[in-house]
């Protein structure tokens, strides 16, 4: 609008009246005597001359058209508003005006208001406003868009007019203007187009909406809206659609009809309703073709993942979910995070929401990643496993089957029973009687069967078995897959997966927890033997993980039997002094310490003191969050093991406890071997003067039991875990920290350090995703302009160099043809 | 008294390292602590003496050569003797030394102790806790619950079988037990 104002208009024609026009008798003798000379008269095209006169060069016709228009409206309002505020104004109070004519005008208010122009159209602006306040945003919206389409088709109209008219009159005007005008409607119709389609999108959504059986061959409609060139219409109508579909699509599975059922005559509205669901199930399959087909394209492939997810979550239930599942399932490892946050999400809620589907989709997803991880070998993103933590199992439905089969044997007994009855020759009557009882059973049970939908728990419960065998297939095959050692790299799906053991560990089969704890201790001590020759090393918290599943899986299976995992204590004895706080996750120490050390319920003597003599040496060289959890355990470990306070005492040696190794051996790798009862705890008088109040008022506490009698000391049982002493600590320490955070350095450490393709770290994935991307990227555009100015800079240089030399050579070469020519005179 | 050879050698520590596995090089290599507190410690050694074979730190086996042979009744600790067959037994005198060293140990309950020290072997219902990886053929220290080693045997069965045996199944066979002090006093 602003640039439109700047355009000078010409003045207003002066308008002549019929009545000014005096044609003298001379003058119609003189045309009737050359009618040859003055026939040009009749021919004259006034509207043309008018618009050469009037126009404006260079200045898009039907701007000033519109420019035209608003004038005159302008003029209109102005000579209402005039009237109107003149009638207000009292002749008394304002004196009249002699005007340069003569005439005496009376001065009224418009004086101020046809100075002022601009004013008067804000004005007039409010006024259309606050007449369009009545009317909701919407529709406002939707007549400002109608008005101006109309205003526009009239223009265009006026224009081809106008060209029509030029191309007669006057050509090379013409042809500038063509041109000037054909890229002027390209842009307008574009932008009209992408209005137009909106609002046609708009309206298609709306009357389905309203009455989708009526409506529903608008679908098509609808879909060849999505085949438009422009994306943003693209992204519209696959938007528009998902809404409409997720609206439409019934609760249950559409099943076309057979060949048969459709030559039979049925009533009207039957065929109405097969109508609608074949259409609808055609356009949804059209639909989902598309999607699928846009998901590869960079422009929209945000955009189709968003739907596919969302149609995931909301119509599991439909046909052709496995395509849509595929979809997915493809993307759940993508390096984009919105698009993988959106694909696990969507698989998440599939696992959650599992009575809408009964459980199949769950099964079909579950394979799905199954196959996926088997196809990459194992390199994805860790999040692609972390959607099975979010797996549900129902333990009762296998409790139930359990119950049935162990009905079964027993039933065999008994006929093996009346076997032997039988050699022993009861009476027939007996028999027949219990065969009669056995019979009505029977019946009865199947009855019960038939009414408390017993088949569909055994349908539901093998689902669940084939689910969970998937899933135990994916992580075992990542453990194996980490185990390899012909694989150098590392191994970014082994954390999620032990999360994964360690959570469903109560599922595994008996059968093969022997070959899962070879494969987790080989993993614990993966890198005691063995870093040197094949360079595959897994992380310190990743062993430690490793020993923690090991724990729990035999801890969840402990029925009948306690074993003791000696060869993993031994991992987490070496493992205390491989920690590096920057390094290594002090969560995953402290939920070692806890679930090893402060849960388990036996411990030699000799191991504990060894862990005891160890944990104070460690608590003594790290932080105080460390160290708090390590004085939870070696307190814990103090008060369950009597013995051992022989460490408090002051005199080395242990005496009898000692056993066989007599000097304590602090390089030992067995705890056993250590010979820890020979020495005695002075890091606890060390640690009685730390800087940190907690930890100096605990080794205090811990080195004042050893005056403790042992049945006094149970009611000091401490309830802390290591692992709350830590996150508390640890919290403490984050609040004391006043400057310096020491995190990012250590971060970018090891950004440095792993491999450029998938983060292998979750803990780091997490601090990742909090940056903006958008911020990534402007730093990045800052840092390669940089690059680039440098790059270039260099090369300049480098001509400069190149040019300078080349002039001096030149020069050199002058002279010493100066010199040969002076030699040869 | 005379050093083992090479094949009485290779028969006493194919025993030991039923029982201790790798940690046998430990048992060899042990400083010695007993005798004249000098510089060089010395070392640990085995001695055959009237079939039996001693546990001797090497101070001790430098002056008991000042004693004759058929006066000399022991030496250190005897760990083992051989059969008139030529085979190797280890006796319950190895029990310390096997205890410190042992890879795989088996705990009994309270209730379970009396009968395995009768020379019984060990059952599962009397099982209180077994080291996690013992095949079958293993050689296991038995302990009670108070970490008092008890004997030694080999185990009758895995971890993994232990689990789903009955209560009554055989998991370690006895070899020596610590009631043999008073069985059989008179032929240690």
């Amino acid at each position: 609008m602003g640039k439109k104002k700047k355009v000078i208009l010409p003045p207003d024609l002066p308008v002549i009246g019929d009545d000014e026009i005096q044609v003298s008798d001379e003058d119609l003798e003189f045309i009737g005597r050359n009618r040859e000379y003055a026939g040009f008269l009749t021919r004259l095209d006034t509207k043309s001359i008018d618009r050469h006169v009037t126009r404006v060069a260079d200045h898009k016709e039907d701007e000033l058209e519109s420019l035209y228009e608003k004038r005159n409206r302008k003029a209109s309002l102005l000579r209402l508003k005039e009237e109107e505020d003149k009638l207000h104004v009292d002749p008394v109070d304002a004196l009249p005006v002699k005007t340069l004519d003569g005439k005496l005008e009376y001065r009224t208010a418009d004086k101020l208001k046809s100075g002022d122009r601009t004013s008067e159209n804000k004005s007039k602006d409010d006024e259309e406003d606050a007449g369009g306040l009545k009317l909701t945003k919407p529709e406002k919206r939707q007549k400002l868009k109608k008005s101006r389409k109309e205003a526009k088709k009239l223009a265009k109209e006026q224009e081809k007019e106008n060209i029509g008219e030029e191309e007669k009159g006057n050509i090379g005007e013409g042809k500038l203007h063509t041109e000037v005008l054909a890229k002027v409607e390209e842009d307008l119709s574009s932008e009209e187009l992408f209005r137009k389609k909106k609002i046609r999108l708009a309206e298609i959504g709306l009357q389905l909406l309203e009455n989708p059986e009526e409506n529903i061959k608008a679908l098509k409609e609808l879909l060849q809206i999505c085949d438009d060139e422009d994306h943003n219409i693209v992204k519209l109508g696959l938007m528009s659609l998902l809404a409409v579909f997720k609206d439409i699509i019934p609760g249950y599975r559409i099943r076309l009809p057979t060949e048969k059922e459709t030559e039979m005559t049925v009533s009207k509205a039957v065929r109405q309703q097969r109508f609608y669901e074949s259409t609808l199930l055609r356009s949804y399959k059209e639909y989902l073709t598309k999607l699928i087909a846009l998901e590869k394209q960079p422009s929209v492939h945000q955009v189709a993942v968003r739907c596919l997810c969302s149609l995931l979550d909301a119509v599991s239930h439909f046909n052709f979910r496995q395509s849509v599942l595929v979809s997915v399932v493809k993307n759940i490892s993508s390096l984009d995070d919105t698009i993988r946050k959106l694909c696990c999400e969507a698989i998440r809620s599939l696992f959650l929401n599992e009575g809408k589907h009964g459980g199949e989709a769950t099964l079909e997803a579950v394979r799905l990643i199954a196959d996926q991880v088997k196809f990459h070998q194992c390199q994805l993103h860790p999040d692609s496993i972390d959607v099975f933590l979010s797996l549900m199992f129902d333990e009762d439905i296998g409790k139930s089957e359990a119950v049935e089969e162990e009905v079964r044997p027993k039933k065999k007994r008994n006929w093996r029973a009346q076997d032997g009855l039988k050699e022993v020759q009861t009476s027939d009557r007996k028999k027949n009687k219990q065969e009669i009882m056995t019979k009505t059973r029977e019946e009865v049970s199947a009855d019960f069967k038939a009414v408390s939908f017993a088949p569909d728990s055994r349908e539901r419960k093998r689902m669940q078995s084939e689910t969970l065998s998937a899933v135990f297939e994916t992580y075992f095959r990542i453990l194996k897959h980490s185990m390899d050692p012909s694989t150098s790299r590392s191994h970014p799906l082994l954390a999620p997966s032990l999360n994964g053991l360690g959570k469903f560990s109560h599922f595994i089969d008996l059968d093969f927890m022997g070959d899962l704890l070879r494969c987790l201790k080989k993993l614990a001590g993966h890198s005691n033997h063995n870093v040197s020759s094949t360079g595959t090393c897994l992380s310190v918290s990743e062993r430690l993980q490793c020993c923690i599943v090991a724990f729990r899986v035999m801890r969840n299976n402990l029925d009948a039997l306690n074993v003791d995992l000696q060869d993993f204590f031994i991992h987490l004895y070496n493992l205390l002094l491989e920690y590096r706080p920057d390094r290594d996750h002090g969560e995953v120490l402290a939920e070692a310490l806890k679930t090893m050390l402060w849960e388990g319920k036996q411990h030699d003597m000799q191991r504990a003191a060894a862990f005891i003599k160890r944990l104070a040496t460690f608590s003594l060289s790290h932080g105080s969050a460390e160290a708090m959890a390590a004085l939870v355990t070696l307190k814990h470990l103090l008060q369950k093991n009597s013995k051992c306070r022989n460490l408090l005492e002051n005199d080395a040696g242990g005496g009898s406890l000692a056993g066989l190794v007599s000097k304590y051996q602090p390089d030992a790798t067995d705890p056993n071997l250590s010979g820890a009862l020979a020495s005695v705890l002075w890091e606890l008088s060390l640690l009685m003067k730390h800087y940190n109040p907690s930890i100096s008022t605990m080794a205090t506490s811990i080195s004042t039991m050893a005056s403790m009698d042992p049945a006094h000391s149970q009611v000091f049982l401490s309830t802390a875990s290591p692992l709350e002493a830590f996150t508390d600590s640890s919290l403490e320490q984050e609040l004391l920290k006043t400057t310096g955070k020491p995190t990012p350095s250590s971060y970018k450490r090891r950004r440095e350090i792993g491999n450029d393709f998938v983060i292998m770290d979750p803990y780091k994935m997490g601090n990742e995703n909090v940056v903006d991307e958008d911020e990534v990227r402007r730093k990045l555009e800052d840092h390669f302009v940089v690059h680039k100015g440098i790059a270039e800079n260099e090369r300049l240089r480098r001509e400069l160099n190149y040019t300078l030399s080349s002039i001096s050579l030149f020069e050199d070469y002058k002279r010493e043809k100066r010199h040969k020519k002076k030699g040869k005179r | 008294m005379r050093p083992l050879d090479e094949k009485e050698t290779a028969a006493v520590f194919e025993k030991l390292f039923k029982f201790t596995g790798p940690n046998l090089k430990l048992i060899v290599e042990r400083p010695a602590v007993e005798g004249p507190a000098s510089d060089d410690p010395g070392g640990y050694c085995l001695r055959l003496q009237k079939n039996r074979v001693y546990y001797a730190s090497e101070s001790l086996v430098r002056r008991a050569t000042s004693v004759a042979r058929d006066r000399l009744v022991s030496i250190g600790t005897c760990i083992g003797k051989f059969t008139k067959g030529g085979s190797f037994r280890l006796t319950i005198q190895s029990l310390d030394l096997l205890a410190a060293h042992a890879r795989r140990k088996v705990w009994l309950k309270p209730t379970a102790e009396m009968s395995f020290l009768y020379g019984n072997p060990v059952l599962k219902s009397g099982l209180a806790r077994i080291t996690e990886g013992v095949s079958a053929g293993d050689g296991v220290v038995v302990f009670s619950m108070s970490d008092l080693p008890l004997g030694f045997g080999v185990a009758a069965r895995s971890t993994q079988d232990c689990r789903k045996a009955h209560a009554d199944a055989i998991v370690v066979n006895r070899q020596a037990d610590a009631g043999e002090y008073l069985r059989n006093e008179d032929d240690l």
